[in-house]
Order: structure tokens, then sequence, then C-alpha cells
């Protein structure tokens, strides 16, 4: 199998698993202390990754213009600080998997961007797929009503 | 209520995903290694998470932390890293196209994990299989 086959299979099992890990350390750690703890490990895998060679070692940040920073400050907000922070909250509210579904719809996010800003047109299988993404939060929201 | 909390917290938190990739995008458009910009991104949001907890008085909580669950947030963290580092490696030397759809499956591994391991407190009815999977098929078809 292709090698990037599998890392991708792999990414999708840590990804999946690491929300299980979340759920069940959240019992007796505070919210935002298990946010910070996951986002240190991340930050020194990266850090490490960097020194190790991965990319041109650490004087490239210095070369890194204020404009491409302040994009990915945004980014770093929404996704790790905002994005984390929300979706490991509503773990304590309603099962993992259930939010782990809802919060996985962020592609028809950049669909809808697509849509509207950059007035991009979709194919038949796009609205299907997005007919389907909304039908199946429609049917998580409903779960736990009856 | 907290149910509909909880979901509205997840549909909020899917807006953030949503959106922070156009800001990565924009950033990586000018041909910065991504290692760089998950960096950037991942430090600037320890940052600021390290200001909240002080300024807010979270940090007083850390006592009532247990061993037990700081394992588990530690896994959480290595599975963290595992998943961002396989799939930066996929992208660099598969094609998106492929790479991209298959690690949206994530939720049938998630739902499939708590099955097995969270029967207590995991309710893995009708409603949560067709509900993930819909999203799953949907998903790989709008990307």
């Amino acid at each position: 199998m292709d090698l990037s086959i599998l890392l991708s299979i792999l990414c999708a099992i840590a990804w999946g698993v690491q929300s299980i890990f979340i759920k069940k350390a959240m019992r007796h750690i505070p919210l935002f202390t298990a946010i910070l703890i996951t986002l240190i490990i991340n930050f020194l895998v990266l850090i490490f990754l960097i020194g190790i060679g991965v990319g041109k070692g650490f004087s490239e940040f210095y070369h890194v213009p204020g404009s491409i920073f302040f994009y990915f400050i945004l980014a770093g907000i929404l996704n790790y600080f905002l994005g984390r922070s929300l979706y490991y909250s509503s773990f304590r509210f309603i099962g993992v998997t259930q939010s782990t579904s809802i919060s996985s719809v962020y592609p028809i996010i950049s669909v809808f961007f697509a849509i509207t800003v950059l007035g991009e047109k979709l194919v038949l299988h796009q609205w299907i797929g997005i007919g389907l993404t909304l039908s199946g939060v429609y049917l998580l929201m409903l779960k736990g009503k009856r | 209520m907290s149910r509909w909390r909880g979901q509205m917290e997840a549909i909020l938190s899917s807006l953030c995903f949503g959106f922070a990739p156009i800001f990565a995008k924009k950033g990586l458009m000018s041909g910065l290694n991504p290692f760089y910009g998950a960096t950037i991104a991942n430090g600037s949001a320890l940052v600021i998470m390290i200001f909240f907890l002080f300024l807010s008085g979270h940090q007083s909580r850390w006592g009532s932390t247990k061993q037990y669950s700081l394992f588990f947030v530690i896994l959480s963290g290595i599975c963290n890293s595992i998943a961002l580092v396989s799939f930066f490696w996929a992208m660099s030397i598969g094609k998106v196209a492929l790479v991209v759809p298959i690690t949206c499956i994530y939720p049938l591994f998630t739902m499939s994990v708590a099955y097995f391991s969270m029967k207590e407190s995991e309710t893995i009815d009708r409603f949560t299989v067709i509900g993930t999977f819909l999203i799953v098929i949907g998903v790989i078809l709008t990307i």
C-alpha cells in the first residue's frame, strides 16, 4: 500500500482516538488545563522536528514576513484555541461520538466560503455531499430527544 | 439545556475548524514549509492559553488534577501530534485528493473506540451510527 495512504489512515486513527482519551481524562482535570497540556505536547513535537532537520532550521522563523505570521496566528487562535476549547468543552454535555461527528463537518464551512466569497460553483456530487452531511448533523441533533 | 449547549459548542467548533484553514492557506501561499506554519499557529495558541489561564484564575484548579487524568491527557497530546505529523507527511508525498478524504473518516474511529471502551458513558444508537456515516460520506463527497 502507498505510504501516503498508510499515513492518512494513521492520522485518522490518531485524531479519532485522541478525543476518547480527552473524554476519559476530563473527569478529573480542568478543561483548559487539558487543552494547555495537549498544546504543549504538540508544540514540543513540532520544535523537535524542526530541530532535527525538517525544514531549514530555527533561523527560518526570522525570514517569515509579519503578514504571514499574522495569518498563522489567526489560524492558531481559531483552530487550536477557540476550536479546540469548544470541541473539548462539548464533551461535558454530549457524547464524544456525537460531538466529534458534528464538529467534523468543517469542510462544509470552507465550501460555503468558496461559494459566497469566491463565487465558486459546485458540481452535483458536492451538493449531494452537503445534503448528506446536513442530514447526518440533523440525525445527531435528534439523538437523545426521543 | 446542557445537551443543546453541547451541540452548539460542537457546531461552533466546526465553524472555527472551518475558518482556520482559510487563513492557514493564505499563509502557506507564501511557500512556507507547513511545519513552520503549524508551529507558529500552535505556539501562538499556547501563549494565549497560558495568558488566559492565569488571567482567569483557572490555574488555581491544577491541584484537583489526578494522575489518571494526566496520563490520558498526555496520551491525547501524543495522538494529536501523531495526527498532525502524519497528515503533513502524507500531504508532502501523496495526492491531496486522496489524503484529505481518508483523514476525514476519523469520526468512524471515534465511534468504534467509544463503543468498545466507553460503554458506560456513550450511547451508540442508530441515530449516532447513521448520522456519523452520513456526515463522513457527505464530507468526502464535498471535498
